[in-house]
C-alpha cells in the first residue's frame, strides 16, 4: 500500500442506490470526496446526488478510470460485488458491508492473492484522509488533518479517538477502520508499513479488540520494523469470552487472544499502552502537546 | 449457531457420510425401538457422557425408562428436548477427524488424529495430522489421513471420505465439522459416532435451516447478574470500551450490548426491557456514536422507553456522529438531558451506583 492509492481521485460507490450507500454518497460528496460514478444493477441510467448511476464497473471503464471503489452493497450480494471490483483491477477496494460469510470471504481472499487490488474491510468504517478523501462512513467533521495515523478494527471506537484527538487539537494524516470480521483484506501490519514510510505520519495509534491474532502479528512486527512512537488501547479487558465447541480449537493450541496478552505484547514491542479511550487520548496528548 | 448431534448427523447423512441408524425421540413419543441400542441426550454442551447422558441399554424392557430418566438428567444446566436412540456399532477402532477454518491464513484445514475419543486433546500435538485442505488436494489428504491413521488399505475410501466432508463443509457454510469419534467399524466401514457443527449465522439467508438452537443474540451478553450499570453502546468495539471503562471506575457492568449499525427505535427499545430485568441496576449508561446508527432513531427509542417502561433506573447518555442535532432536539423536547463525554456520564453514574 502507498499514500498514493489513498489519495486517488476517481472514486465509485458500489450500491449506490439503497438507503445506506444513497445516504453515505451525499455525506462523502459533502466532505470533497470526487464520485465519478456508481453501480447498482438493473439501475442504470439513474441520478444519485448528481452522480451516474452504471450497471457495471465495465461499463463505467468505458468512460472512466477507477482508483477506488467504496462497496456498500447488501451482504448476501457482496462477495459478486467485491470480485467484480478485483476482476475489474480497481486498486483500491473499500468495503463497509457488514455481515458477509465467512466461506465467501474465503473465495474472495483466495482471488486477492494473485490480483492487482488492496481490499479494506469487510465490516469496515472505510478510510478517512482529513483534508481529502472521505471513503466510507467515518464521520467527516470530527475530523482535522494532521500528522498522527489511527488504525482500528472497530468502527464507533475509531470515532471516538478521532474525535478525541480533534477537540485537542491534533489532526489525523490516515483514519483506516480494517473491519471487524476475522477473515479480512488489509491488516494491521500492513496499514503499520504504510504509515511507517509516509513522511507526513508523526506517531501511530492502534486500538485492537480481543479475539483474533491480528495484534499479536503486529507486535512481531514493529519490534524489527516501526521506528515511529506508537499509542494502543485493546478493547475487551472485561468482555466475555466465547464458549468453544468441540476439541479442534484445543488442539491447535489457539494462542492468548485475551485483551491483557495483546496489550503486554505490544507494550513489550515499545508501544505505549492504556486501558482506556480517555487514557489513550490523554496520553498521545502528553507526548503531542507536553 | 451451534448444531446438536442429531442436526449435525441429519446434515452428514445428507451428504453420503456414514451416520447409525438412529431414531429422533422427543418428550410423549413411543417409538418401537430394538436392542441393543445406545441413548443419547441432545444438549448443547460437550462432557455429556462423564454426565451420565449417554447409555447403552441391553435389554428392551429398559428402555422407556432410560428414556424418561434421560429426558430428566440435568446435563451443566441443560435438560434435553430429544433424545438420539442409535444402533450400537461394532467398533474395530475410533479416530478423530475436523475440518476448520483458520482464521489468520484464511484455509479450511484439516485435523486428524489415530487415537480418536473424548480424551483426544491428551494426543501430544506433533502426533496431529494438520493439513490444509481445498477442492484440488482431495487425493493427497486421503493419502495423507491414512498414513496418520496407519490404515494404508483404506487410502482410497478416506479419499472420499474427505472429499465428501469437504463439501458438505463448504456447502452448508460450516465453520467447524468434528468427527469424534470417527468409527472404523469390524465390517471396516467409516462411520460418524458423534459429530460437532457450527455453521454461520451470516449465510442463513441461501439456507432453508430449521434447527432446535436458534441463533444466538451475540449482541447482548450478561457479565453479572448483580451489576450496578447497564451499558448500551453501538458496534462491538465501543460496547467493549465501555464495559471496561465502567470496571475501570470501580463499578459492576452488567451487560455487553451492541446495538448495531443501523439500530431502529424497536431494536433499542427491546434493549431497554431487558435491561431492567436486572435486579440491581442503578444507572444505564448510553454511549453511541454514530457512523451509520442515526442519533436520532435512538433518541426517540431514549424517550419511547421513558415512557413505556416503569422504574427505569437513571440514564445517562452521550450521544455524537450522524443526526446528532436532530437527537438532540427530540430529548431536550423531552427533558431529558445529555452528556458531553463517557466520562461525563461515568462520574454521574458514580453517584447513584457505587
Amino acid at each position: 500500500m502507498s499514500p498514493e492509492l489513498f489519495k486517488a481521485t476517481n472514486v465509485i460507490v458500489q450500491g449506490i442506490t439503497g438507503s445506506h450507500g444513497r445516504f453515505q454518497t451525499k455525506a462523502m460528496l459533502t466532505a470533497g470526496t470526487t464520485i465519478i460514478a456508481g453501480t447498482s444493477p438493473g439501475k442504470a441510467g439513474e441520478v444519485v446526488e448528481g452522480v451516474p448511476v452504471y450497471a457495471t464497473i465495465a461499463n463505467i471503464q468505458k468512460d472512466h478510470t477507477v482508483d477506488i471503489s467504496v462497496i456498500f452493497v447488501p451482504a448476501p450480494f457482496a462477495k459478486d460485488a467485491i470480485l467484480e471490483a478485483i476482476t475489474a483491477e480497481v486498486p483500491l477496494i473499500i468495503c463497509i458491508t457488514e455481515g458477509i460469510p465467512i466461506h465467501d470471504m474465503l473465495q474472495i481472499k483466495q482471488h486477492l492473492k494473485n490480483s492487482k487490488s488492496t481490499l479494506v474491510g469487510p465490516n469496515s468504517p472505510g478510510v478517512m484522509i482529513p483534508g481529502g478523501n472521505k471513503l466510507g462512513i467515518i464521520p467527516a467533521n470530527m475530523s482535522l488533518a494532521g500528522h498522527t495515523a489511527v488504525v482500528s478494527r472497530s468502527g464507533t471506537l475509531t470515532y471516538e479517538v478521532m474525535a478525541g484527538l480533534s477537540g485537542r487539537g491534533i489532526g489525523q494524516a490516515y483514519v483506516i477502520g480494517i473491519g471487524g470480521d476475522q477473515i479480512r483484506g488489509t491488516s494491521f501490519v500492513e496499514c503499520f508499513k504504510l504509515f511507517e514510510n509516509d513522511p507526513h505520519v508523526d506517531q501511530i495509534i492502534i486500538i485492537g479488540e480481543i479475539g483474533g491474532t491480528d495484534e499479536l502479528a503486529l507486535a512481531d512486527y514493529i519490534k524489527t520494523s516501526v521506528s515511529k512512537p506508537i499509542f494502543g488501547y485493546i478493547a475487551g479487558k472485561y468482555a466475555p469470552t466465547g464458549v468453544q465447541l468441540g476439541h479442534a480449537g484445543a488442539i491447535l493450541g489457539s494462542s492468548d487472544e485475551s485483551a491483557a496478552h495483546k496489550k503486554e505484547a505490544l507494550t513489550r514491542a515499545g508501544a505505549s499502552m492504556y486501558d482506556s479511550v480517555t487514557a489513550l487520548v490523554q496520553g498521545v496528548t502528553d507526548t503531542v502537546h507536553p | 449457531m451451534k448444531l446438536l448431534e442429531f442436526e449435525a448427523k441429519q446434515i452428514l447423512a445428507g451428504a453420503h457420510i456414514a451416520v447409525p441408524v438412529s431414531t429422533v425421540i422427543r418428550k410423549g413419543d413411543h417409538p418401537s425401538l430394538q436392542t441393543p441400542l445406545v441413548l443419547k441426550s441432545q444438549v448443547p454442551t460437550g462432557g455429556r457422557g462423564k454426565a451420565g447422558g449417554i447409555k447403552v441399554v441391553e435389554q428392551e424392557s429398559d428402555i422407556d425408562s432410560t428414556i424418561n430418566n434421560l429426558f430428566q438428567l440435568s446435563i451443566k444446566g441443560f435438560t434435553p428436548a430429544v433424545i438420539l436412540a442409535e444402533e450400537k456399532l461394532n467398533i474395530k477402532n475410533e479416530y478423530y477427524l475436523s475440518l476448520l477454518i483458520d482464521k489468520p491464513t484464511a484455509e479450511i484445514r484439516l485435523v486428524a488424529n489415530k487415537n480418536g475419543g473424548v480424551e483426544v486433546e491428551d494426543n501430544g500435538p506433533a502426533t496431529f495430522l494438520n493439513t490444509e485442505i481445498h477442492k484440488n488436494n482431495f487425493e493427497a489428504v486421503g493419502q495423507q489421513l491414512a498414513d496418520q491413521f496407519d490404515l494404508q488399505s483404506q487410502a482410497f475410501a478416506l479419499q472420499d471420505l474427505v472429499e465428501k466432508l469437504y463439501t458438505c463443509f463448504v456447502s452448508n457454510d460450516a465453520t467447524l465439522l468434528e468427527i469424534n469419534p470417527l468409527i472404523l467399524t469390524t465390517d471396516n466401514e467409516f462411520v460418524a459416532g458423534d459429530c460437532k457443527m457450527e455453521l454461520d449465522d451470516n449465510a442463513a439467508f441461501r439456507h432453508n435451516w430449521n434447527f432446535e438452537e436458534k441463533p444466538a443474540e451475540v449482541n447482548f451478553v450478561t457479565l453479572d447478574e448483580n451489576g450496578t450499570v447497564a451499558t448500551i453502546a453501538n458496534g462491538a468495539g465501543l460496547a467493549m470500551a465501555t464495559v471496561d471503562a465502567v470496571a475501570e471506575r470501580g463499578m459492576s457492568p452488567a451487560n455487553f450490548l451492541d446495538i448495531g449499525g443501523g439500530a431502529n427505535t424497536e431494536t433499542v427499545l427491546a434493549a431497554f426491557k431487558r435491561i431492567v430485568e436486572y435486579p440491581y441496576v442503578k444507572a444505564i449508561v448510553i454511549n453511541i456514536f454514530a457512523g451509520i446508527t442515526r442519533c436520532d432513531e435512538v433518541a426517540k427509542a431514549i424517550i419511547a422507553a421513558e415512557k413505556q417502561i416503569t422504574s427505569l433506573p437513571p440514564l445517562f447518555i452521550r450521544l455524537s456522529g450522524t443526526n446528532f442535532d436532530e437527537a438532540k432536539i427530540l430529548l431536550d423536547g423531552a427533558d431529558i438531558p445529555l452528556l458531553g463525554t463517557l466520562e461525563d456520564c461515568l462520574q454521574a453514574a458514580k453517584q447513584v451506583a457505587l
